[in-house]
C-alpha cells in the first residue's frame, strides 16, 4: 500500500502530461483581407506555459540599402549578427526598450553580433539611410509564429489549456502596437481583425 | 574676375590644403572612420550625346536660345561631350565627411572646374529627432529632378526651367542645418541655411530669360549674357559670375533659405522653400557686376501613383531688383515665375517620362522694361534604360518662347526650337 501511495505521489508530482490540441489563429484587416507577417504568440496559463528554447544564431544583413529580412522572430537569449554587404557604411541603431544599441558597420563584410536577453519588439533603423527599417520580435513563449499569405498560423503542438493570444504587426494601429484575446479552455481557433497603417511610402530625398 | 573672387578662393584654399596634408599624414584605421583615398571614396561619371537641334543660337554662344545647343535656323546634328564629374567623398570621422565634385562640361563651349565642395555632418540621432548639417559650396535643396553627389538629372537629359536656373545662377556658399522628426504617422523635415556669394542671381533671368539645359555654373566661372543695348552696356558687364559677393569682404550681408518638407501617411511629399539673398541692389564691382536683390518662394510635390509611376511638380515665383531708384522703380524690377508637371512610369526595363513646363518674366524696371519680358512653354518626352554602370537616354524637347528684344539681333520675337538627343551615361 505504501508503494501504491508512493507511485501515486510520483505521478501527481510529475503532473499529468497535457495532450496537444492544435490551435489555429487567423488575422484579417478591416476589409476582411488576410494579413501576412503578423506575429502571433500564445501564452497558455499556468503549468502549460513553456518558454522558447533560448539561444540560437540569426542573421540580419544590409544589402541594397535595406535590411534583410524585414521581420525576424528570435527567442530570449538569441544572438543576431548584422553583416554589411553594401559598398556603403551603415549605422544600425535601436531605441526600443527591449534592446537599445548602435552599431557602426563599415562597408563590405564587416559584421557585429548583438545578444538579445529581454522579450519585446526591437525596431531597427539606419542613421545614414532613413528608408531602412526592420523588426526583431524577441519572444519568451514556445508558441510564436508569423501568419502566412492566408493570414493563418497553426500551432500544431499547442497545449490543451486556456491562455491568451497576442498579435503584433509593425503597422498595427492599436495601443502598444499589439492586440490581445483570451483563449478559452476548449477554444481551438481564434480570429483577429486589425487596423493597419499604410506602409512607409517614399524615402525623403537625401541631402 | 575681380579681387573679391580671388579673396574668396584664397580664404578657402589654404586652410583646406593644410587640413588635407595633415590628414594624409595621419594613418587611417577602420575603427576611427577615417577614409580618404580608398577606391570607394571616388565616383566617376560622364556622358556623351548625339544632339540634333534647330532654331536660334544658344545663350551659351551669346544668343537668346534657351537650350544648351543651338543653330542658325537649319537642323544641326553633332556628337558632343556632355558632363563629366569626378566625386571625392572622404570621411574624416564617422559623422563628419565631405563631398568635392570636379566637373568638365562640353558642347558649344568646353570648360572644367569645381562644381561643389562642402562638409557633411550627421551625428547619431536621438529617439525623436535627427540632425544633419552641410556647409560649403553646394546646390540648395530645390530640385526634384536631380539626384546623386554629382547632381545629375535622373529621368531625362534636360531639367525643367526652374531647375536649370538653380543650376546656373543659384550658387550660394551656405551653412545649412536640417532637423527631421516623426509626428505620429507624419514625417517632417525642416532646413535652414545662411549663405553668401550669390549676389548676382537674377542676372541671366532678366537679360536672357529662362532656359532649359544641364550646363551648371562652375565655381568662379562666368556665364555670357546676350547682347545688351548701349545704355545698359554702359553700366552692366556682358557676363555674370553667379558665385560672387559684390560687397567687399565675404558674407557682409548674408542671405538665407528655408525649407519645410511634409510627408503625410500617404505616398505624397510636399516641399516648401523660400530664398532671399538680401543683396544690396545698389552695390557694384569694378567689373560692372551688380548686386541683385533676389527672393523667391517655391513649392514642390512628389506623388507615387502606383505601378512605379511617379508624378512630380514644382512651382516658383520670385522677384529680383537691381540698380538705383529712378521715378519709383529700380533700373531692374523683374517678377519671374515658372512651373512644371512631369510624369514618369516604368514599362518593363524602360522608364518613360513626359513633362510640360511654363515660364515668364515681367520686367517693370525704370531701365529694363517689358521688351525684356520672356514668356514661353516647353514639352519634353524621354526614355531611359539602365544597365550596370551604363544608362541610355533619348529625349525630345520642344520650347517656344516670346521675347521682344530678340529683334536686337534680327530675330522674330517668337522663336520655336526642337531638340532630339541620344545619350550614353557611364558611372563608376
Amino acid at each position: 500500500m505504501v508503494r501504491n501511495l508512493l507511485v501515486a505521489l510520483a505521478l501527481a508530482s510529475a503532473g499529468a502530461p497535457l495532450a496537444a490540441a492544435p490551435l489555429s489563429v487567423r488575422v484579417v484587416d478591416a476589409s476582411g483581407r488576410p494579413v501576412r507577417d503578423a506575429v502571433v504568440t500564445l501564452y497558455p496559463t499556468g503549468p502549460a506555459a513553456r518558454p522558447a528554447r533560448p539561444g540560437g544564431r540569426f542573421v540580419i544583413s544590409q544589402q541594397n540599402l535595406q535590411f534583410h529580412p524585414f521581420l525576424t522572430i528570435i527567442p530570449v537569449g538569441g544572438d543576431v549578427s548584422f553583416p554589411n554587404f553594401d559598398p556603403t557604411k551603415h549605422h544600425v541603431y535601436s531605441f526600443s526598450a527591449a534592446k537599445k544599441f548602435e552599431l557602426k558597420l563599415f562597408a563590405k563584410d564587416q559584421s557585429r553580433t548583438v545578444h538579445f536577453d529581454r522579450p519585446g519588439v526591437v525596431a531597427l533603423g539606419c542613421n545614414i539611410h532613413d528608408q531602412m527599417s526592420a523588426f526583431i520580435v524577441v519572444t519568451d513563449s514556445a508558441w510564436t509564429a508569423r501568419t502566412n499569405a492566408q493570414g493563418m498560423v497553426m500551432f500544431g503542438d499547442a497545449p490543451n489549456a486556456s491562455g491568451r493570444i497576442v498579435v503584433w504587426h509593425p503597422y498595427l494601429r492599436a495601443p502598444g502596437g499589439e492586440l490581445q484575446q483570451a483563449l478559452g479552455p476548449a477554444q481551438r481557433s481564434a480570429s483577429f481583425q486589425v487596423r493597419l497603417r499604410p506602409p512607409p511610402a517614399m524615402p525623403m530625398q537625401d541631402y | 574676375m575681380g579681387c573679391v573672387a580671388r579673396r574668396l578662393r584664397n580664404r578657402g584654399a589654404i586652410p583646406l590644403g593644410c587640413a588635407l596634408a595633415a590628414l594624409w599624414a595621419t594613418p587611417g584605421s577602420a575603427d576611427s572612420g577615417l577614409k580618404l583615398f580608398t577606391p570607394d571614396a571616388f565616383e566617376l561619371s560622364g556622358d556623351v550625346r548625339l544632339v540634333a537641334v534647330d532654331g536660334e543660337k544658344s545663350w551659351v554662344d551669346g544668343g537668346f536660345g534657351k537650350l544648351r545647343s543651338g543653330s542658325n535656323g537649319d537642323l544641326r546634328v553633332q556628337p558632343q561631350l556632355g558632363n563629366v564629374s569626378l566625386v571625392w567623398k572622404p570621411q574624416f570621422t564617422w559623422s563628419l565627411g565631405a563631398i568635392v565634385v570636379g566637373m568638365a562640361e562640353g558642347g558649344q563651349r568646353t570648360e572644367a572646374g569645381l562644381s561643389q565642395a562642402y562638409l557633411t555632418f550627421r551625428p547619431m540621432r536621438s529617439k525623436k529627432v535627427a540632425f544633419s548639417g552641410r556647409a560649403g559650396l553646394m546646390w540648395p535643396p530645390v530640385s526634384l529632378e536631380h539626384e546623386g553627389a554629382d547632381w545629375h538629372v535622373k529621368d531625362s537629359i534636360t531639367p525643367s526651367a526652374i531647375n536649370s536656373w538653380i543650376g546656373e545662377e543659384v550658387r550660394p556658399v551656405a551653412a545649412e542645418a536640417t532637423l527631421s522628426a516623426n509626428l505620429g504617422d507624419h514625417k517632417l523635415r525642416a532646413t535652414g541655411a545662411l549663405f553668401a556669394a550669390n549676389d548676382t542671381s537674377g542676372t541671366l533671368l532678366t537679360f536672357r530669360g529662362w532656359a532649359l539645359h544641364d550646363r551648371t555654373t562652375l565655381a568662379f566661372h562666368h556665364q555670357p549674357l546676350p547682347p545688351l543695348d548701349s545704355d545698359l552696356a554702359g553700366y552692366q558687364a556682358p557676363f555674370t559670375h553667379p558665385l560672387l559677393d559684390v560687397e567687399p569682404g565675404f558674407a557682409r550681408r548674408p542671405g538665407y533659405y528655408a525649407k519645410l518638407v511634409w510627408q503625410p501617411p500617404v505616398p505624397v511629399r510636399i516641399e516648401l522653400f523660400r530664398y532671399d539673398n538680401r543683396a544690396n541692389p545698389e552695390a557694384v564691382t569694378s567689373q560692372l557686376e551688380w548686386g541683385w536683390r533676389t527672393s523667391f518662394d517655391h513649392v514642390g510635390l512628389v506623388a507615387d501613383l502606383g505601378s512605379g509611376a511617379q508624378l512630380r511638380a514644382q512651382g516658383l515665383q520670385g522677384r529680383t531688383e537691381m540698380g538705383f531708384r529712378e521715378g519709383g522703380a529700380r533700373w531692374v524690377n523683374n517678377r519671374f515665375r515658372s512651373a512644371y508637371v512631369s510624369l514618369t512610369r516604368p514599362f518593363g526595363s524602360v522608364h518613360l517620362s513626359a513633362r510640360v513646363d511654363a515660364f515668364d518674366t515681367r520686367n517693370r524696371g525704370s531701365d529694363v522694361g517689358d521688351e525684356y519680358d520672356d514668356t514661353g512653354w516647353s514639352a519634353m518626352l524621354a526614355a531611359r534604360r539602365e544597365w550596370p554602370h551604363f544608362t541610355g537616354l533619348i529625349e525630345l524637347l520642344h520650347v517656344s518662347s516670346r521675347r521682344e528684344n530678340r529683334s536686337d539681333v534680327g530675330l522674330d520675337a517668337r522663336q520655336n526650337q526642337t531638340q532630339l538627343q541620344a545619350e550614353v551615361r557611364m558611372h563608376w
